[in-house]
């Protein structure tokens, strides 16, 4: 009996020690908190673009400042404690990559009012993240552009089949956009919502039985992830998919009008980089949006779904393999 | 650094709510409940809609522990009355709920700082103000989480609450004894989902926000935190199964603490907790073996 108490005892102490000695140490140069949801190719370009805008900024890792990288896996529960970690250590800034890290660290620097810096997210005032001490920029789609230039690729094209996921507020705002616009370019859109990722594959033989004209994506986490096995279906059915930005082109969706990542990352970047120097409050600056998008194009995919690509469009692309 | 065990704590006291539901339905009621997935953020959702349409905090929390308890009903009527398999009416109300959550929120949904929380009502505020933001949410998560054990400890020593425990451990007895094990059955579901989605409410509050998604993998904490205070004191006869879950529940999201504080590679979180786990785990092995020991001698 005594022994068990003791084994509990020396967990406990354990657990406690470690705490009060990870903690101790005291640094002198403001640490940032970087707060990721999960690992993704987009997301880590908004992460290497932060610490670019940061460098170009003026500011030297090390001397004005060191990072504290975390990412979440995708569960919240674990960003709200990566956040709450950052809070207890008093670093200078978050940096939160993706939306639920962003409303955790949000909601974590509430007591100690530590300035955040969003990356990433569609519609920072439907997730309440305009007003305090918080700033950002916004990743929103740029969807005329898009749709002008599926146009261009495919001129007698009707409908524009979409996957998303319905618990994602990012797409659901992406969907109504597209919906409002797509009469303006001649196209209806078919969409379909699916609640997870295992359901994906199987709206896309949804959309093939359709007889889709060819298929977008939005900047959809679950769609994306499955994206190799979309295209395997729509490759052997001949239906082009165009991605959301230049990771989906090379991976082999035909094309895309989309934001560079690491550009946004860089806008970020700077913003902290201001707060940081004590030019300006992240509750004086107003969020910023993404106006420059660029082109990519997969030739390969292009020719193999027969597609030609206009000359004034190949002009100013940018070609992914 | 004080606050990051306050943190860690308080994240651990929210959660044990959520694992007190699961050690009633899968530690008492031998029930795999997957409920718990679509209850959590139920709770979540209805708190959250409540609070930015201006209901009082304290309220919200009440409404969303009886729609849980609703949720629970559904997954006791689906098993007992329609008879399903206990695991599949569990996964029939989570999936249901994932749209219903939906439906109540409408899309994630974020609570501002202007609104009142638990956390910082004027009732809070009038007795804990002085207090900082993150001892106060420590201090009325601990409250929360008092009241619903020492209420539930109350309970499991009625008639009632023997029943249930009787039906996991011994189910002919209950029959024998000419009760229905259903209705205990359902009576176990609902006190169960009713504190998951007591949990969803409060850990909303706290994080000021609902996503549909936050109840993913929330059963696996709770299995993993009745398992983890179970084992480490299924020894130690004095201390309620209440209380080892509170143990569990605390151990887990400080390991998950840990892990993210030692500051390795990010990847490797979910490896390392998995690890401390282990370690724990094995730990608690010991005592086992020193204990047959001991008996021996």
């Amino acid at each position: 009996m005594k022994k068990i108490k003791i084994t509990v005892a020396v967990i406990l102490a354990a657990i406690t020690l470690f705490f009060v000695g990870c903690t101790a140490k005291k640094d002198k140069v403001p640490v940032i908190g970087i707060s990721q949801y999960g690992e993704h190719a987009s997301l880590d370009n908004c992460r290497e673009g932060f610490l670019l805008g940061l460098k170009e900024a003026g500011l030297t890792e090390g001397k004005d400042y060191t990072i504290d990288y975390q990412n979440a896996s995708f569960d919240n529960a674990t960003a709200t404690q990566i956040a709450n970690n950052f809070s207890s250590k008093n670093v200078a800034l978050m940096c939160a990559i993706a939306t639920p890290s962003a409303t955790a660290c949000y909601a974590a620097a509430e007591d100690k009012n530590i300035p955040v810096v969003f990356n990433a997210i569609t519609d920072p005032g439907e997730a309440g993240l305009t007003t305090g001490n918080i700033t950002g920029v916004s990743d929103k789609l740029p969807v005329d552009p898009q749709l002008e230039l599926i146009r261009k690729l495919q001129p007698d094209a009707k409908t524009i089949g979409i996957i998303y996921t319905t618990s994602e507020p990012n797409s659901v705002s992406a969907i109504a956009e597209y919906k409002e616009k797509a009469g303006n370019y001649g196209f209806t859109i078919e969409a379909i919502g699916v609640a997870d990722q295992a359901s994906v594959t199987q709206a896309a033989d949804t959309l093939i039985n359709k007889n889709v004209d060819c298929i977008t994506n939005l900047t959809d986490n679950n769609v994306v992830g499955v994206l190799p096995s979309i295209l395997e279906k729509t490759n052997a059915a001949g239906i082009p998919v165009y991605g959301s930005e230049i990771e989906q082109v090379k991976k082999g969706c035909v094309a895309s009008a989309g934001i560079d990542y690491i550009e946004l990352g860089k806008m970020a970047g700077k913003l902290a980089a201001e707060i940081l120097k004590g030019e300006a409050k992240a509750s004086d600056l107003p969020y910023e949006t993404v106006t420059e998008y660029n082109t990519y194009i997969n030739s390969d995919a292009a020719t193999a779904m027969g597609i030609t690509v206009p000359s004034d469009v190949a002009a100013k692309a940018i070609e992914c393999k | 650094m004080l606050d990051l065990i306050i943190s860690t704590l308080t994240q651990g006291f929210i959660y044990a709510l959520l694992s007190f539901g699961v050690y009633i339905t899968y530690k008492i009621l031998d029930f795999p409940d997957l409920t718990v997935d679509g209850s959590f953020p139920l709770g979540a959702a209805v708190t959250a809609v409540l609070l930015v349409k201006g209901v009082n905090p304290f309220l919200s929390l009440l409404v969303s522990l009886l729609v849980g308890a609703l949720a629970g009903f559904v997954t006791g009527f689906i098993h007992v009355r329609l008879k399903v398999r206990d695991l599949l009416s569990g996964i029939i109300t989570m999936t249901a709920l994932f749209s219903i959550n939906l439906q109540i929120a409408g899309s994630n949904l974020s609570i501002a700082r202007e609104i009142d929380t638990v956390f910082t009502s004027p009732v809070t505020m009038s007795v804990f103000g002085s207090m900082s933001l993150i001892l106060r949410k420590l201090i009325v998560s601990a409250i929360i989480m008092i009241v619903c054990k020492v209420l539930l400890d109350l309970y499991f020593k009625t008639k009632n609450g023997f029943l249930l425990r009787a039906v996991g451990d011994n189910s002919v007895l209950v029959t024998s004894l000419s009760k229905d094990k259903g209705r205990i059955k359902i009576i176990g579901l609902v006190i169960s989902n009713a504190l998951v989605a007591l949990s969803g409410a409060v850990a909303c509050q706290e994080q000021r926000s609902f996503s549909a998604t936050m109840g993913t993998g929330q059963i696996v904490f709770g299995l993993a935190a009745v398992i983890i205070g179970t084992t480490l004191f299924r020894r130690v006869s004095f201390i309620k199964g209440t209380t080892a879950v509170i143990f569990g529940s605390v151990i887990y999201k400080a390991c998950i603490q840990i892990a993210i504080s030692l500051g390795l590679p990010a990847n490797l979180l979910k490896l390392i907790t998995a690890v401390l786990f282990l370690l724990i785990l094995v730990l608690g092995n010991f005592q086992k073996g020193s204990v047959k020991k001991n008996v021996r001698a």
